[in-house]
């Protein structure tokens, strides 16, 4: 399988292709995303910006096939969407923008990155090696002393860094991340932008990157979407 | 031949406890309450149904609550009304069947004993039948939970971050409902319809005031469940009161110990905060 995946990841000039893709949400009649045409090549990183409300985070939902398209084809290296999404998903890695916990929250913080292995693991089970990948991961994002508190009594900086941690561990080829800097500081934000998504992106992976905030712009980033009302209005290469 | 009866119902008691506890915490924590809910109520429908039919109350009783866990997810999405919604919509229909299906069984209704057995539990309803394809349930939910409890967890801690990174949400979540399902209706046996909630949802109640992670709230709860049954069963015999009530009166009991200890545990840690720090 994983053989195959590799073959396809190769074949494929592409990493995410979306064909006239128009997404509504339950009993909506209109629209959320409106005849999106877009090709995001390998081992890039790529800017979705947009005012709140202009089809970001469903454009996201979408690509991973949690929200289903009514019209088009999407496919992530050549993986069909929504059809093989779980096979799809395995290489993907996502940082939500909603990630907030309540303190009550019964996991800790190993735990939650931990479980971003459990999808690609047999039956979900962490052995020792994977274990060495959390702690990794933590370090990564510089959280490894916060590894065995509760998630739900964190700060909003330090839970979006466990997420991001999350993300991180499964070594994925697609990184979809919505609003990641939203609750960090400056110097995190910085370090993630310019030296962590930089490195990732020389490792071949492709990053798909939301964000509201129209004048922050990543370094290494290769393409900018802008979105409004639900529909692509500029695409821009750098 | 007492003495025969008592193990029976306690060892009953210790693994529908047990399981009850632990579903009961999966369930809050997926937010699948009312599910549950719907099920137990297809399940005492169905052991209703067995009494005009003349069937397996256990066998009827699952058949309904496993049909209803299947069902559940497919009438909501083909309605486009939350999971919710459809599963108190079912709720009500189940207790509709079940009030027709006691009227029109044979005999004398509320009186009888089969009824009673149904509507408030019975430790007379634990035959050796009944602890063989128990106690299989229990190897098959434990094993399950156990196996899978790297992705589960990722369920009970964001279904749809789970799903986005492959896990197939659906087919752990329905096959949950399902056991829940089936622990419902062994549970129902012995505490009866009316009750079955207490099983299910006050050890988790207490786990939660004892315990702040997952992996021990599901065992506390399990503990505390399975301590519950026990107590109810002895209450019963002793006071020779519908086991059901004696149940919910020993796992309030225990709720309301729990709830005491969280307390004073909490005190003591603003105690130490506080001198921690004054120095």
């Amino acid at each position: 399988m994983l053989k195959l995946i590799q073959k396809t990841v190769e074949k494929d000039k592409f990493c995410v292709e979306l064909q006239d893709v128009s997404t509504y949400y339950s009993g909506e009649t209109k629209p959320a995303i409106t005849n999106v045409w877009l090709k995001i090549p390998i081992q890039s990183l790529t800017l979705i910006v947009g005012p709140n409300g202009s089809g970001k985070t469903t454009l996201l939902e979408t690509i991973l096939g949690l929200l289903k398209p009514k019209t088009g084809k999407i496919k992530i290296f050549g993986y069909d969407i929504p059809k093989m999404a779980v096979e799809a998903r395995k290489m993907c890695g996502y940082l939500p923008q909603d990630f907030m916990r309540p303190p009550g929250e019964p996991f800790s913080v190993k735990e939650v990155v931990g479980m971003g292995l459990a999808s690609n693991k047999p039956f979900g089970k962490l052995n020792g090696k994977d274990w060495e990948m959390v702690y990794d991961a933590l370090n990564l994002v510089g959280i490894e002393d916060l590894a065995n508190r509760p998630v739900g009594r964190l700060s909003g900086g330090q839970q979006q860094k466990v997420m991001f941690a999350r993300a991180l561990v499964r070594k994925p080829k697609l990184l979809l991340l919505d609003e990641p800097f939203s609750a960090l500081d400056e110097s995190s934000r910085k370090f993630i932008s310019e030296t962590l998504l930089s490195s990732l992106v020389e490792d071949g992976c492709t990053v798909i990157m939301v964000s509201h905030d129209i004048s922050f712009k990543p370094k290494r980033c290769s393409l900018t979407v802008k979105m409004n009302f639900g529909k692509i209005v500029e695409v821009s290469s750098t | 031949m007492i003495s025969g009866l008592i193990l029976n119902a306690i060892l009953a008691g210790v693994m529908a406890g047990s399981l009850c506890g632990c579903t009961g915490v999966l369930c809050t924590r997926m937010k699948i309450n009312t599910i549950a809910f719907a099920t137990a109520h297809a399940a005492l429908a169905g052991s209703a149904l067995s009494l005009v039919v003349g069937g397996d109350p256990i066998f009827l009783g699952l058949m309904f609550a496993l049909l209803t866990a299947v069902i559940l997810g497919p009438i909501s999405d083909y309605l486009r009304i939350p999971l919710d919604m459809a599963s108190m919509t079912m709720f009500s229909v189940y207790n509709a069947l079940t009030f027709i299906f006691l009227v029109i069984s044979p005999g004398a209704t509320l009186a009888s004993e089969k009824v009673g057995q149904i509507l408030w539990g019975s430790i007379l309803a634990v035959t050796p039948k009944y602890l063989i394809i128990l106690t299989t349930l229990t190897i098959i939910y434990v094993l399950f939970v156990t196996t899978f409890w790297g992705r589960i967890s990722s369920i009970l801690f964001n279904p749809k971050l789970a799903e986005a990174e492959g896990v197939n949400v659906k087919i752990y979540m329905y096959t949950l409902v399902a056991l829940a399902g089936a622990v419902t209706v062994f549970a129902l046996r012995i505490t009866g319809g009316f009750l079955v909630f207490s099983l299910l949802f006050i050890p988790a109640a207490s786990a939660i005031q004892l315990s702040e992670n997952i992996r021990k709230i599901v065992f506390t709860a399990s503990f505390l469940g399975l301590a519950s049954a026990i107590v109810g069963v002895g209450l019963s015999f002793i006071l020779n009161f519908p086991v059901g009530s004696c149940i919910v009166i020993g796992a309030t009991t225990i709720l309301a110990g729990a709830a005491t200890i969280s307390t004073i545990k909490r005190k003591q840690l603003l105690e130490t905060v506080k001198v921690t720090s004054q120095i």
